[in-house]
């Protein structure tokens, strides 16, 4: 059980890298300053039971972390929650269709969007709707979040779901169609046995192990996404947050992003395990 | 005749010669600006829209669209190529061995490897924390900022093609021909080389035009957050982020505010980009094909 404290360390290090490496001001060169690193680590740890480590600056402004947090990260998991159930249940039966449908060009359409990065399809998708609007005068949604009172929803719940759904559909369609070519089916098939009972109770139960082994991997899309379409529609949740503070007028403040990251963990394991739950659920009513 | 396989690489070819040779039949160069002129007393002011003359537009201060897309596309095609060959001569060679005299087979599910649950802090937010104090108005030339970034890229990279060669590598190892290689006295170099290395061939190939799309889908992630590709220049009052070098996703990046106006100055690079990672993914696919058609089984539904 070493992964929980590996893990909380190498958080500690990658945070590091901005109080480490600096460049000279006046000549460019490159420096570590290894000091300054074993300090912040030093400083953090000690402020933990004097509580200093929860203190940030914004602007010039003193505030504590424990206050500002949860507003943030109720966005944050308001989000994540609704990408990671919806996408990975979706994209499972969606994946379940394209992989026995006949009709091929929509799975191909699937594919190319599958490769643009997420950024871009919250981009288009943002240009579309300002498109649109320019031509009908008609703004159908808000392409990003002016003020907190007045946030934009629906074009970022349609990115939460779209593009980790779409990994999840083209990584059971392709599991499947490996799946339909091995023995069992074909010995299924010669039983007489109907093909949606085929899919469900043959083919699905032996694709679900390779979505359970790749939840890490859809977790990883999920909150890489988190990161980018918090920043473009401007939603106040955790790694806005984190972003936005990073930095305050006198530097680099490192406890504020550890604390932060180590949000985003405890996110992490937290939607992780409803998803585990999830899928248990599933295998619960397919495998007999 | 493998339709996607062509259409990829003419795609891909086609960016390749832009970029070597696109500069010489450009219709304007880097360095020239179009200026503010009146006609009929009316002012004409840049950004100028896509016309005869400026074939993808200008940008605001009256630089060609074009020219800067070809300035820039030596960084976004070789800095990408040069970062997935890295990655994948490294990461290879360590998941080759590992694979090959690594103990237990490849696991699946069960045990999970450290670097996996990294997950939740995706590889741009680890480039962004290392790139950030460095990366705004930098010293260091373009090429030396591009530098950095590439080697940091490149070993972030590594364990995944590590990790995704050694589980293919000890499936390999547990076929027949490997077993029957080994009892006519052949040594585990020659196993490796002649026939371990032979199967992973096609994996190789197109895990290489994968890591290309991922590299380029880091690029623009780190765009975003104003990390370009050879430095990023800021400038105060208004704050405005503008990349050095004229890489693609970088004019993405410092053009993401014209969504609402003068939308070329953002699509026009924005569509070079998707073009070009198409072009990729159409490769990849076709690769895919080509290897499906000629080895595997097919499918009984």
């Amino acid at each position: 059980m070493l992964v929980v404290p590996g893990f909380l360390l190498s958080i500690l290090l990658f945070a590091l890298a901005p109080a480490v490496l600096q460049a000279d001001l006046r000549d460019g060169t490159l420096h570590f300053h290894w000091a300054n690193g074993i300090s912040s680590i030093r400083n953090y740890l000690q402020g933990i039971f004097s509580g200093e480590s929860f203190h940030f600056l914004a602007g010039r402004t003193e505030h504590s972390f424990w206050e500002q947090i949860g507003a943030y990260f109720k966005v944050s998991f308001f989000y994540t929650v609704i990408g990671g159930v919806v996408g990975l249940t979706g994209g499972m039966f969606l994946g379940v269709y394209f992989a026995i449908s006949r009709y091929r060009w929509m799975r191909r359409i699937l594919e190319l969007t599958s490769i643009l990065p997420d950024f871009v399809i919250v981009l288009l998708l943002q240009f579309l709707v300002v498109y649109f609007a320019s031509v009908t005068g008609v703004a159908v949604f808000q392409v990003a979040s002016v003020s907190t009172d007045d946030p934009a929803i629906a074009l970022p719940l349609i990115s939460t779901i779209l593009i980790p759904s779409n990994y999840m559909i083209r990584n059971v369609a392709l599991q499947m169609n490996n799946a339909f070519a091995e023995d069992y089916i074909t010995f299924a098939r010669a039983r007489g046995l109907g093909k949606s009972y085929i899919v469900f109770f043959h083919a699905l139960p032996n694709v679900l192990p390779f979505i359970k082994a790749d939840l890490h991997k859809f977790m990883g899309i999920l909150f890489g996404n988190l990161f980018i379409f918090e920043y473009l529609y401007n939603l106040n949740g955790v790694t806005l947050f984190v972003f936005s503070n990073a930095f305050d007028y006198s530097g680099y403040q490192y406890s504020f992003v550890v604390n932060g990251l180590f949000t985003l963990s405890a996110l992490y394991f937290i939607v992780y395990a409803l998803l585990r739950a999830a899928i248990f659920g599933w295998e619960k009513v397919i495998v007999r | 005749m493998n339709k996607t396989l062509l259409l990829g690489l003419i795609i891909t070819i086609f960016m390749l010669c832009a970029s070597l040779f696109g500069k010489y039949v450009a219709p304007h160069d880097l360095n020239e600006s179009a200026q503010v002129s009146s006609s009929g007393g009316e002012l004409i002011v840049p950004p100028f829209p896509p016309s005869k003359n400026y074939p993808l537009g200008t940008d605001k201060y009256g630089y060609d669209i074009l020219a800067k897309l070809l300035a820039g596309s030596k960084y976004t095609i070789f800095v990408a190529f040069s970062v997935a060959f890295a990655r994948m001569a490294i990461g290879s060679t360590i998941g080759l061995l590992l694979g090959y005299f690594g103990k237990a087979k490849a696991s699946r599910g069960g045990q999970v490897p450290i670097w996996n649950m990294l997950n939740g802090i995706p590889v741009f937010v680890i480039v962004w924390m290392i790139m950030i104090g460095i990366s705004i108005n930098p010293a260091p030339s373009a090429p030396t900022m591009t530098l950095i970034l590439a080697v940091v890229l490149t070993i972030l990279g590594i364990p995944s093609v590590a990790g995704t060669m050694k589980d293919k590598t000890a499936i390999i190892r547990e076929k027949q021909f490997v077993l029957s290689a080994r009892s006519i006295g052949a040594g585990s170099w020659s196993i490796m080389w002649k026939h371990v290395l032979q199967h992973l061939k096609e994996s190789f190939l197109i895990l290489f035009v994968q890591e290309i799309v991922l590299i380029l889908g880091l690029f623009g992630q780190l765009a975003i957050l104003n990390i370009f590709v050879g430095g990023t220049r800021q400038f105060r009052d208004p704050i405005e982020y503008v990349s050095r070098t004229n890489e693609w996703s970088g004019l993405i990046g410092q053009s993401r505010d014209y969504l609402f106006a003068y939308q070329w100055v953002l699509f026009m690079p924005l569509a070079a980009y998707i073009v070009f990672i198409l072009g990729f993914h159409l490769i990849s696919l076709g690769l895919e094909k080509h290897y499906r058609t000629t080895y595997a089984k097919v499918s009984q539904i």
